[in-house]
């Protein structure tokens, strides 16, 4: 064949259009945008929708509540969040977020520790939890939805059993103090907790060998796996980490409510931490995350919570909603063909 | 002799039932009451909405799909039935055939939902659990319907010596389904898809068909669980089904159900109930912390999933 | 039936699996189908059987012509096949399994005996030791062909579909069903075979269709007017294209040695050892064991017994993280949508994801600018044609995405390559690219192990060919470049191997 060239990697490349441009298209990471300009549109508007009809949703207390319950629910996303972009699962965010929450009250309440110490031992509880379901889910290579459906049950049940279901109500008020706190009047610094964690999370994702390497092991574990990337301690990472988050998302529930109750977390965490993720644009495959998705998904699920409560509609119908904007998110997605094309790729 | 005990480890069912008859013996060693008629009719009857929820789980988990909505669905048929009865005066003998047809079409809704749109069925059924929660709620207001008919209510508590009339659903249920899976068309080739879908749908089998029968029985048998659990409460609680999901796992998957689909046990998940009741009479009995039945639920799972993948080891299947 | 397959095309992302590809199939003939790895053959199969809808094109039955929309609407309208992946359920009994689709029943409840006796009837057929009663997961893989066959013979068509129905059965398993599919084709029926090897086709085999690159190269031509190497000409198109390197000698020093390898896939005493610089072929039949070997190697698959050496050292390497970071070995897979590539993954960090680590600076942080610049040489290098680096590899061509999957390994910078099947299924251009590069990286003192069951490419490759059959390395050839002569020493080796083997069960 005459067109072969016999020393082609010396040769000059010649500028066609089918050759590189080293441009950088925004596709790859920013995948699930034009979703989240959708999802963004939609709050806004429920929020011009809120505010008509009830004045006192923009009310500066209002405002506030709205802002540290979003914070709590962001944290919990990104707990589920960072498991999905393995291609997992951890049914268990509510139950470890609840562990951390009644050894953090524990150890302020029962044990006299500073707050410091009490903090970093909820947080580190949370970690360990996490970091025992990633081991369990690699070491015996049953799927995520399983070990976690029964650490779930597990941590839970331990945490019942070793705190007698006893809230404690007595700690240091600094704790609720912090909760109470606002900033500019209606923000709380809950708030800015939240975001820096995105911002982390961002970055982590974005620009380091961790986070890139999570990315790949969710995308295709056998491919990552045979590059080089160790697939099983980046899952356990990944999970050690929800673990890490849920205890946060906990902890900061402690500082909003003041008191270490066992009744937070639990199954009540489930639909939540799936809504902000799912909705912002995390495939439940593995291999993509949405940080500023997740964020604007759980904005769109505090805000529909705190407007039927404002309009008076009772909680009662808030699950409805819920579901029915979840599967008309994932159906939306889905027949905006993200799904289809992945489908079409992972096929043989 | 280690030889024989690994041959019995390898029956699937092998484990719950050594456990069942050395935990049944611990019992009615330790605790005199264990043996009363009285405890083994309240056991028996706890059973028979746990088991009913197993198989609810197990006919999803039988094609490769899960149900996350067999707690709410079951909340939803309870209250709708209750509803019918209490405040529309529907006579029961209508208004139960029709809340279990709505329970059977919020399951025909899960799996057509799951099969047209390709959606992973976990979070299809995520959100339609969170939706039938809110309707049940949004519609009772969690306000209970106490005005269940007699006849329902003494149906849920009377007994024959230790026998209480209730079972006689969950055993109907239990041959029909061991029949259904085992000797029907239909029950082989919901097996056949769990079990290579893509073997299943080059064979001629309609894969789509299917996976929405088995979600639709799945809605089906949830539905007969809540209205077992009108029945044992006497009343038509929102609550009801709000605690099934762990336990709708935990049934078929200790009783030897592949999470991959293709393979579950009728035996298994039923001496896996058998098993589950005996632990939380026992702890009842015990008067230990009700917390425990959580935690030993969990490690039973864990424990059972351990098990089989031991096993799955040991024969080079799978 | 009379099947007629009119320019029927079919694309995927990135390829033109098939280019208006015609086929006709008589009634009372065997008809061969044959090309290479990616010619076509399978989505051709798979649009005949309903699982794939051509995009533009006719498939005509009698005349008349069919849109299937699934497997279930051809089997309505006749046609049967024996399909080259597993098809079977594996908790299911054999009985079952033949006739899973069409169960017999009575009074609404499945009929075992029926099952068991009408299974028994087809099973019969081909082999009588295999019970109908037992489940498929406990047979061998070759019952397991015999049922899969057995299956499709049940449904009585007047059409059969065999891909690679002799894969994993035994000769004498063959003979049987040659007998059977010649009395079948005498009763009127038409069977479409697909293999790769060229005995059974010329066996059995009445004309020939062969696929290339996804068009006709042969359409219906009588087996009588067929040799062998213008079957295998007509297959390949290759000998115009593949280049001959230069002959070397490479007398330098061991960078990897095997030392009695054992693997749990059954390899038995594996001894080898590669030169810096060398490129050493591992040639073999499909089923050899030779990717099972090259993964053990990497770690991705556990060693029972002997040492690998590492310059020298033995080398206990567990996963392919430790392979590539800490002894400095890669493995292009051969699978590359599986093992090779991340589909769904931009270009980029697919080449990428075998440096991040080399990247990564302070904290783990990874400066795209300094990702880009390493990427971009390998991309231009190998001319990976595509609008930008940010292009998902799953949108490439396939042989575009091969070189995606060797451009990872080559910015890895490894001492050893172990390059698997580098060039099955993309085209003939990039075909001769790869070779050339395969080339320039061992000449730039990279050792290569590579696997290919490409003759004329080991040939025109390899300084020294090992021959592995059955997972054993059966010997090792001298490359000096002359095809007949390497090529008949190779096959010899494997057939001297299998004549001491039937002659060994024999006595």
């Amino acid at each position: 064949m005459a067109d072969v060239p016999v020393n082609f990697f010396h040769r000059q490349s010649h500028m066609t259009d089918e050759t590189i441009s080293t441009e950088r298209s925004r596709r790859g990471f920013f995948a699930g945008a034009s979703a989240q300009i959708g999802l963004f549109a939609i709050v806004a508007l429920l929020w011009v929708i809120f505010s008509t009809l009830a004045p006192g949703f923009t009310s500066p207390i209002n405002l506030f509540g709205i802002g540290r319950s979003l914070a709590v629910d962001i944290v919990i996303g990104f707990s589920q969040m960072v498991v999905l972009a393995t291609g997992g699962m951890n049914l268990a965010v509510g139950s470890i977020g609840v562990c951390a929450v009644m050894l953090t009250g524990f150890l302020l309440q029962d044990a006299g520790m500073p707050i410091p110490v009490a903090l970093a031992g909820g947080l580190l509880l949370g970690g360990a939890l996490g970091w025992l379901n990633g081991f369990a889910i690699v070491k015996t290579g049953v799927n995520a939805f399983i070990i976690t459906l029964a650490s779930a049950s597990l941590f839970l049940g331990a945490m019942l059993i070793l705190s007698k279901a006893v809230p404690y109500n007595t700690l240091p008020p600094e704790v609720g103090q912090f909760g109470r706190m606002r900033i500019w009047g209606y923000v709380s610094p809950l708030l800015f907790i939240a975001i820096a964690i995105g911002a982390a999370l961002y970055v982590l994702y974005r620009h380091t060998l961790l986070g890139r390497q999570i990315l790949a092991a969710g995308a295709n574990p056998r491919a990552a796996e045979m590059s080089g990337v160790p697939v099983g301690r980046v899952i356990i990472i990944s999970h050690t980490l929800s673990g890490l988050l849920a205890a946060t998302a906990g902890i900061m529930l402690v500082a909003r409510l003041g008191a270490a109750m066992p009744s937070v977390g639990g199954e009540d965490w489930l639909l939540p931490s799936f809504l902000g993720p799912v909705l912002g644009g995390t495939l439940l495959a593995g291999g993509s995350v949405a940080v500023i998705g997740t964020m604007i998904g759980a904005a769109l699920v505090t805000t529909i919570r705190s407007g039927l409560l404002v309009l008076q509609v009772g909680n009662f119908w808030l699950q409805l909603f819920l579901g029915l904007i979840l599967l008309a998110a994932v159906m939306a997605d889905r027949y905006r063909g993200v799904f289809l094309e992945r489908r079409s790729l992972g096929r043989k | 002799m280690n030889s024989l005990l690994r041959r019995f480890l390898m029956v699937e069912w092998s484990g719950i039932l050594a456990a069942i008859i050395l935990g049944s013996a611990l019992l009615a060693w330790l605790s005199p009451a264990f043996l009363t008629e009285f405890n083994i009719y309240v056991m028996l009857r706890s059973f028979c909405v746990a088991l009913l929820v197993g198989f609810a789980q197990m006919v999803t988990l039988a094609v490769g799909q899960m149900n996350i909505s067999v707690g709410a669905l079951g909340g939803l048929v309870a209250v709708l039935a209750g509803g019918m009865m209490e405040k529309l005066g529907v006579p029961m003998i209508l208004a139960i055939p029709a809340a279990i047809a709505i329970g059977a079409l919020c399951g025909l809704l899960n799996g057509v939902l799951t099969e047209r749109t390709g959606i992973n069925g976990f979070i299809i059924t995520l959100a339609t659990a969170s939706a039938f929660t809110g309707i049940n709620l949004g519609i009772t207001q969690s306000i209970p319907f106490y005005n269940m008919p007699p006849g329902l209510v003494a149906f849920g508590s009377d007994r024959f010596f230790a026998f209480p009339y209730l079972m006689i659903a969950p055993i109907i249920a239990t041959i029909l389904l061991g029949l259904f899976l085992s000797r029907t068309v239909p029950g082989r080739h919901l097996l056949a898809v769990g079990g290579n879908p893509h073997a299943a749908e080059l064979s001629g089998i309609s894969r789509g068909r299917i996976t929405i029968l088995a979600h639709t029985l799945s809605g089906t048998l949830a539905a007969c669980a809540a209205i077992l659990a009108v029945a044992q409460l006497g009343s038509a609680q929102p609550t009801i089904g709000s605690d099934w999901l762990l336990l709708s796992f935990a049934a078929p998957i200790i009783g030897g159900a592949a999470l991959t689909g293709g393979h579950v046990s009728v035996l298994g998940t039923t001496l896996a109930v058998i098993l589950i009741a005996l632990i939380e009479n026992g702890m009842v009995l015990a008067k230990v912390d009700p917390y425990w039945v959580q935690f030993v639920l969990g490690a039973l799972i864990l424990a059972a999933v351990w098990l089989n993948r031991w096993r799955a080891v040991k024969t080079g299947t799978d | 039936m009379q099947l007629s397959i009119e320019g029927v095309s079919k694309a995927f992302p990135g390829v033109q699996a098939l280019d208006k590809v015609s086929f006709e199939l008589r009634p009372g003939e065997i008809q061969a189908l044959m090309g290479e790895n990616g010619a076509g053959k399978s989505t051709l199969i798979k649009i005949i059987t309903g699982l794939y809808r051509p995009d533009d094109g006719r498939v005509m039955i009698d005349g008349q012509e069919m849109s299937f929309q699934s497997p279930r609407d051809a089997i309505a309208a006749g046609i049967g096949a024996v399909h080259q992946e597993r098809n079977l359920i594996p908790r299911f009994s054999v009985g079952e399994n033949i006739l899973l689709e069409r169960l017999p029943t009575r009074n609404g409840l499945l009929d075992k005996d029926a099952i068991h006796n009408e299974a028994r009837r087809y099973l019969d057929l081909l082999d009588r030791g295999i019970d109908t009663h037992t489940e498929v997961r406990s047979l061998s893989v070759a019952q397991m062909q015999i049922v899969e066959i057995a299956k499709a013979l049940s449904l009585e068509t007047k059409c059969l579909l065999m891909d690679e129905p002799t894969a994993s059965i035994t000769e004498h398993e063959t003979e049987a069903l040659f007998t059977l599919l010649k009395r079948l084709r005498d009763e009127g029926a038409s069977i479409v075979f697909v293999s790769h090897k060229l005995e059974e086709v010329f066996a059995i085999a009445d004309r020939v269709t062969v696929l290339r690159d996804g068009k006709n190269a042969a359409l219906g031509e009588p087996m009588s007017t067929m040799t062998r190497q213008n079957l295998i000409s007509l297959m390949v198109g290759r000998e115009e294209h593949i280049v001959n390197k230069p002959q070397r000698s490479v007398d330098t020093g061991v960078v990897l040695e095997a030392r009695g390898l054992q693997t749990s896939f059954g390899h038995r005493d594996i001894s080898f050892s590669l030169k810096r610089g060398e490129i050493l072929g591992l040639y073999g039949l499909v089923g050899a064991g030779r990717s099972e070997l090259a993964r053990a190697i990497v770690g991705a698959a556990p060693i029972t017994g002997g040492e690998v050496l590492v310059n020298g050292k033995t080398a206990d390497i567990r996963n392919v993280h430790q392979a590539l970071n800490q002894f400095r070995i890669g493995y292009i897979s051969e699978d590359r949508k599986n093992e090779g590539l991340i589909l769904t993954h931009t270009i980029r960090e697919n080449i990428a994801v075998t440096i991040w680590r080399r990247l990564a600076g302070a904290l783990g942080l990874i400066r795209p600018s300094a990702e880009l610049d390493a990427v971009m040489p390998y991309v231009e290098r190998l001319e990976i044609r595509t609008p930008s680096v940010e292009q998902k590899v799953g949108n490439l061509s396939g042989g575009n995405q091969q070189k995606v999957s060797v451009a990872k390994w080559l910015a890895a910078n490894v001492e050893i390559l172990i390059i698997d099947e580098p060039t099955v299924g993309i085209d003939i251009k990039t075909k001769a690219y790869l070779h050339e590069l395969i080339h320039e990286i061992a000449a730039g003192g990279t050792s290569v192990l590579l696997i290919s069951s490409d003759m004329p490419e080991m040939v025109a490759l390899a300084d020294r060919i090992l021959v592995m059959h059955d997972m054993r390395l059966v010997g090792e050839v001298a490359n000096d470049r002359r095809y007949e002569t390497v090529s008949n020493a190779i096959m010899n080796r494997i057939h001297a191997v299998e004549e001491e083997r039937s002659t060994a069960t024999a006595g």
